[in-house]
């Protein structure tokens, strides 16, 4: 790997190759534009300084993405205390999805852009709790398989598994008027 | 089947993940189960969502985001080359540290002795003056004689080796030394001195 020899224009061209998958994972996890950028920053710049510690046998795409995911995960966490999902299913519906877009979001252009399922989509996968929505946005938003869901989040696919069934059963509730 | 385990099933056909005999039983049960059969179909409808939500496009990042990443990367500085090398070998690095200590302290310990030093028995019989050590005429010196940044005058006997360091000596016709005569004035041979006599000093005590 070029990069690894502190190449400049070789880590450049790592950044072109995953900056918007990065960027696209960190925009559905934090459902926020300027963070979803500070992000990919901080991601590359992990890579850069964590080159040495690379090890080659490991797909290079699941440690960006390892990398990106927990920064991810750590905002999420500083951003408010995550409480259970039973707590979470067992909230009322009140809240209307326009309230639960990101107001920075909120242009006349986008709102016109995003129909209203899919406001409340990405309301519902605002909503989960960031254990299950990391495997959420990865199984679906990214495609990952279950097995490369697990490299990238280092949990048995068991766990894996179960979440993704919990995620899905959390959301088909909370979307189920729209079904 | 009941229904707790036929949404099991369920997840795991979703997943690619069950066997042909189960999805089977499973049919099995959407057949009997109408409640079963509307959960399925919502799941597979979430599904169909979520998927869906990929398709949207989403304003791709400012361009100088991508400068603004490389422009906040650490510059590698070449001492982090030089310290990289350190730290994959780290044996020679060691070695040439200890080579260079001793070195160092060998030299200094060479440069620092500059008075005069006599080493050996019988030194009140000895004559000094100034930097001059004479062994008087008769006089027996009974063992080895060395002498420091000096010089060595010997009209007598000396029943063991005579070794000069950084100095002169002069030998009368009466002298007679029973032992090697060496003269020493240069780093390197001063240091091998040094060494061999530390491995005899070691061997013999």
């Amino acid at each position: 790997m070029l990069a690894r020899k502190g190449d400049q224009r070789a880590f450049a061209e790592l950044v072109e190759l995953y900056k918007d998958k990065i960027f696209h994972l960190a925009y559905r996890m934090l459902n926020n534009r300027h963070e979803a950028e500070d992000v990919v920053q901080d991601t590359f710049l992990r890579v850069y300084k964590n080159l040495e510690r690379y090890d080659e046998n490991q797909k290079f795409s699941t440690w960006i993405y390892r990398i990106g995911t927990n920064l991810c995960i750590d905002r999420l966490r500083k951003r408010k205390p995550t409480y259970s999902l039973d707590a979470e299913m067992n909230d009322q519906e009140g809240i209307d999805g326009y309230a639960m877009i990101p107001s920075e979001d909120r242009t006349p252009e986008t709102e016109y852009m995003l129909s209203e399922t899919q406001q409340m989509i990405r309301q519902a996968i605002d909503s989960l709790p960031a254990k299950y929505k990391t495997v959420m946005v990865l199984r679906y938003m990214q495609e990952l398989s279950l097995q490369e869901i697990s490299d990238v989040l280092d949990m048995p696919v068991t766990t894996i598994k179960t979440r993704v069934h919990r995620g899905r059963e959390f959301l088909r509730k909370k979307l189920e008027r729209k079904l | 089947m009941d229904c707790k385990q036929a949404l099991s099933l369920m997840h795991d056909y979703m997943d690619n993940e069950l066997a042909p005999n189960q999805v089977l039983l499973l049919k099995e049960h959407f057949a009997v189960c109408p409640a079963c059969t509307e959960r399925y179909d919502q799941l597979e409808r979430t599904e169909m969502m979520l998927f869906g939500i990929k398709t949207q496009r989403i304003e791709p990042m400012a361009d100088f985001v991508t400068a603004n990443i490389m422009a906040s990367l650490p510059k590698k500085t070449k001492q982090r080359v030089w310290l990289r090398w350190v730290k994959n070998h780290p044996a020679i690095t060691v070695a040439a540290m200890f080579v260079m200590v001793m070195f160092i302290s060998a030299l200094s310990f060479w440069n620092q002795d500059r008075e005069l030093m006599v080493k050996g028995p019988d030194l009140d019989k000895l004559i000094i003056e100034g930097d001059k050590v004479i062994v008087p005429k008769g006089h027996v010196v009974a063992g080895d004689l060395t002498v420091q940044n000096g010089q060595a005058e010997v009209y007598g006997e000396v029943n063991g080796n005579l070794t000069v360091i950084e100095g002169s000596m002069n030998l009368a016709s009466t002298a007679h030394i029973s032992g090697q005569v060496t003269k020493i004035d240069e780093a390197m041979s001063w240091l091998w001195y040094r060494i061999t006599h530390m491995f005899s000093g070691v061997a013999y005590n």
